[in-house]
């Protein structure tokens, strides 16, 4: 009887207790059933009248080797959604990115760990900065069916559904930026370094693919840690090796140590920089002159002073900024989402995070206000991997201390390759 | 026809003591076997079992985001109840704990992460929580035992040093062996919890229970098992064995304790411990990356037990939650101080890119805690506790 008792008092208890936890703390909406949509208006609203649409930021803000550029990203994400809301809003809704953004580090870990903080308290990722890092979350992406837009361009983006990439991969800066060399003058060796992971396989997975296109040999790709002490084995690589092109995929800190430090010992070959290692404080560093002689830098687009639409609104959006395209990129990588968006909202889909996934693997063309041609943010064709991309050099009377010197073309080796999958596979 | 009819035998004078219990004298034992009880005294059995349901009540009445954190402060007591049973206990200082934990999470990750054989880490594919959980134990009590050979010849500072090396060589090892790591930078899924085919990380599927709060169920339920069981190495013999080797090693071994026999369990058993919670602690976030096995959560763990209390399971346990718990409660209170100094306003910030921002407040009550427990209250929040207690039982005459 006493354990009966017992019994009674115990489940009693547990439906006192479980009454007791809230439903939604968030207000929620009655039009949408999917977290992180409130019909409340968003803190410091534009428009007081529209509900609010949070949007998670997970970049490198700190002690990374991005923080560079993680910083400008960001802050550039935030002027695109402040014109996007001063222009109405998307479907009744403001757009805040401000109110979730977080500092992964460039750990994976503490990405995935940040991820699973403020997953429940968004409706998509507005950035989620680096390759490892997005990778260690991508498999909860997908089942809680949370897109993200990227701030990197391994080539694995292309064919992940909850992954809304902007501009060609590392892998095809890499080969369009050796087809580029090759025409300029026959390079016969090529060498990778790079980061562990997506970032640095990607970039050197296109360039083994593109030597051996242009008949060239692929000597080496050397891993390095990031960090300005780490790259002693990659210096002295490049420089008993002496390939005729080194492909960098590694932050700017380590390219302005790279670079300069193999230039110093008398390399005299060229660097090719995927689009993360560039920062123009690089031209203040001792290695400026080395990077002004021996740099080219391939990129997705066009550096921060290009003219187009899309560039005029951000410099115009961002004055008072140092210029740095860090903020180009983090304003470029927001249009697919708002296209999205828009798509979502506007058009007979679920109002739900599975809504929104398919919204936007049928987005046939993204309006990048000319930042990028308007098939680049085709998500449906079978074939719909992006191959062009923009070769850069060193310029220190640029605004971001780069000019454009091929303007978005697609190598011969790029549009000969059939892209199956990644080009990096781990 | 009749039954064989069993006569109750009256219970012996001595049989008697053993059991019975004076009515009010609640520490006066009659019997080693009743001072060495689980639980001697009744308030005691009384505390810990409200505690318990209280702590099963939980995930009711709190937040998921609150609910993650105790669940991991329950995998970080696990943790520092192993590095109890060798530091506490027996006495061996030990900075490996993170070295332990490492090989604990790697051999879980790895028998139940994906076993395609294109998959970039090594993977069998046994995801099932009852097989990856003890062999994660023993892989670890494995190298505990391996090491130990070293450990039982030395002592004190020099044990501090050796086991300190083996955190960097299992860091190194951890970040070059991209196979089954993925490498420095990039990392690799953690084990899968997934009991008897049901994945507790998913959300139950009539809505019943979120992931957090099965996770929490999960982590709680295994604290308990090695709390008792940590409890219950405590008062045996090889306990009373390890509170011999640490109170005067060359008395013990008077005494007839076989010192390398002993100091090898101690390392087997506390390596036992930090394996499993090193195979617990990324679960609950699904990523490692190798750089976590510092000599930082060695540092964690030993300011766990230093702050709980060394040598008592119940501190012990006190002392993870506390520090456990202390990121979650630093982000929450912090942000809402504000100092005044010199006319300037001194506010704590949530990026790191800022100055002054909670994790440097984080990281600096790390330090402070440590050496304000050991300088005031060297016996932890255990000591303050007894004392607390003390003061109650014999109130109103406390003095």
């Amino acid at each position: 009887m006493k354990v009966h008792k017992t019994g009674i008092a115990l489940a009693v208890l547990a439906l006192v207790a479980s009454g007791c936890r809230g439903g939604d703390d968030e207000g929620g909406s009655s039009a949408i059933d999917a977290p992180g949509v409130t019909d409340e208006p968003c803190e410091n609203a534009v428009n007081e009248d529209n509900g609010c649409i949070y949007l998670g930021t997970i970049s490198d803000l700190s002690a990374g080797p991005f923080a560079a550029l993680g910083g400008p990203i960001t802050e550039a994400q935030a002027a695109f959604w402040q014109r996007v809301n001063e222009d109405g809003g998307i479907g009744g809704y403001d757009v805040d990115v401000t109110s979730y953004v977080k500092d992964n580090l460039y750990n994976p870990e503490t990405h995935a760990t940040l991820y699973a903080e403020i997953e429940p308290d968004v409706l998509a990722l507005a950035q989620t900065l680096g390759s490892p890092t997005t990778l260690a979350i991508l498999e909860k992406m997908k089942s809680q069916n949370v897109i993200g837009a990227p701030a990197s361009w391994t080539s694995l983006w292309g064919f992940e559904d909850n992954i809304l990439e902007s501009g060609s991969s590392y892998c095809v800066e890499a080969m369009n930026a050796i087809d580029y060399l090759q025409e300029q003058g026959g390079v016969e060796t090529v060498m990778a370094i790079g980061f562990p992971g997506d970032y640095g396989g990607d970039g050197a997975a296109g360039a083994e693919i593109a030597a051996e296109a242009i008949g060239a040999e692929f000597v080496d790709f050397v891993e390095t840690a990031p960090g300005q002490e780490a790259q002693s084995a990659a210096i002295s690589a490049v420089v008993s090796q002496a390939p005729d092109v080194v492909v960098l995929g590694v932050g700017p800190t380590e390219t302005a140590v790279i670079v300069g430090q193999a230039a110093a010992r008398g390399y005299t070959g060229r660097f090719v920089g995927l689009s993360p290692t560039w920062n123009p404080a690089l031209l203040q560093s001792e290695a400026a002159p080395a990077l002004e002689a021996l740099f080219t830098h391939a990129g997705p687009w066009g550096s921060f002073g290009t003219e187009t639409d899309g560039h005029a609104a951000m410099r115009e959006a961002l004055p008072d900024v140092d210029p740095n395209d860090g903020y180009t990129s983090g304003w470029a990588w927001s249009y697919p989402l708002k296209a999205a968006l828009e798509a979502w909202l506007d058009g007979d889909y679920a109002k739900t995070r599975e809504g929104l996934v398919e919204a936007v693997n049928e987005l046939e063309s993204v309006d990048f206000e000319g930042m990028l041609p308007e098939e680049a943010g085709d998500r449906t064709g079978d074939n719909d991997i992006f191959t062009q991309s923009v070769i850069s050099e060193v310029d220190p009377a640029a605004p971001a201390g780069l000019t454009t010197v091929q303007d978005f073309t697609a190598g011969p080796t790029a549009s000969a390759h059939e892209f199956t999958g990644a080009c990096f596979e781990g | 026809m009749s039954t064989p009819t069993i006569e109750k035998s009256e219970p012996s004078p001595k049989d008697d003591a053993k059991t019975s219990r004076l009515w009010g004298r609640p520490a006066f034992f009659q019997s080693y076997e009743q001072e060495l009880a689980l639980f001697n005294t009744w308030p005691k059995r009384a505390g810990v079992a409200l505690v318990v349901l209280v702590a099963f009540f939980m995930p009711f009445s709190l937040p998921d985001a609150t609910l993650r954190s105790l669940a991991l402060a329950f995998v970080l007591a696990i943790a520092a109840l192993g590095l109890n049973l060798v530091t506490g206990l027996c006495g061996q200082v030990s900075l490996g704990h993170a070295f332990f934990m490492g090989i604990g999470a790697y051999t879980a990750a790895a028998l139940s992460g994906d076993s395609d054989p294109e998959a970039r880490t090594i993977g069998f594919g046994l995801q099932e929580i009852w097989i990856w959980l003890p062999a994660a134990g023993l892989v670890a009590a494995l190298f505990g035992v391996i090491v130990a050979p070293i450990a039982t010849r030395l002592r004190g500072l020099y044990l501090a040093i050796v086991t300190l090396g083996l955190v960097f060589l299992g860091e190194h090892v951890f970040r070059e062996w991209q196979r089954l790591t993925g490498g420095a930078g990039v990392g690799r899924s953690a084990a899968d919890p997934v009991l008897f085919g049901y994945d507790l990380r998913s959300p139950a599927p009539d809505g019943a229970f979120t992931s957090d709060q099965q996770m929490y169920f999960l982590m709680l339920v295994l604290l308990l098992v090695f709390a008792l069981a940590a409890r219950n190495i405590a008062r045996s013999k090889v306990g009373r064995s390890f509170a011999a080797v640490r109170d005067r090693d060359m008395a013990a071994e008077m005494m007839g304790i076989d010192l390398p026999r002993t100091k090898t369990l101690a390392f087997a058993l506390s390596s036992f411990y930090a394996g499993c919670a090193g195979a617990l602690l990324f679960t609950i976030t699904d990523y490692v990356e190798p750089g976590s096995f510092n000599l930082l959560l060695s540092v964690q763990i030993i300011a766990m037990v230093l702050i709980g209390g060394a040598g008592t399971v119940g501190g012990t346990i006190a002392g993870a939650i506390f520090i456990g718990m202390l990121p979650t409660l630093v982000r929450d209170i912090a942000p809402s101080i504000r100092f005044e100094v010199w006319g300037r306003v001194l506010e704590f910030s949530e990026l790191p890119s800022e100055v002054p921002n909670i994790f440097q407040v984080e990281q600096i009550l790390y330090g402070l805690l440590i050496v304000l427990f050991l300088l005031f209250e060297p016996r932890g929040l255990f000591g303050i506790w007894v004392r607390t207690r003390t003061y109650w039982k014999s109130w109103p005459f406390s003095y």
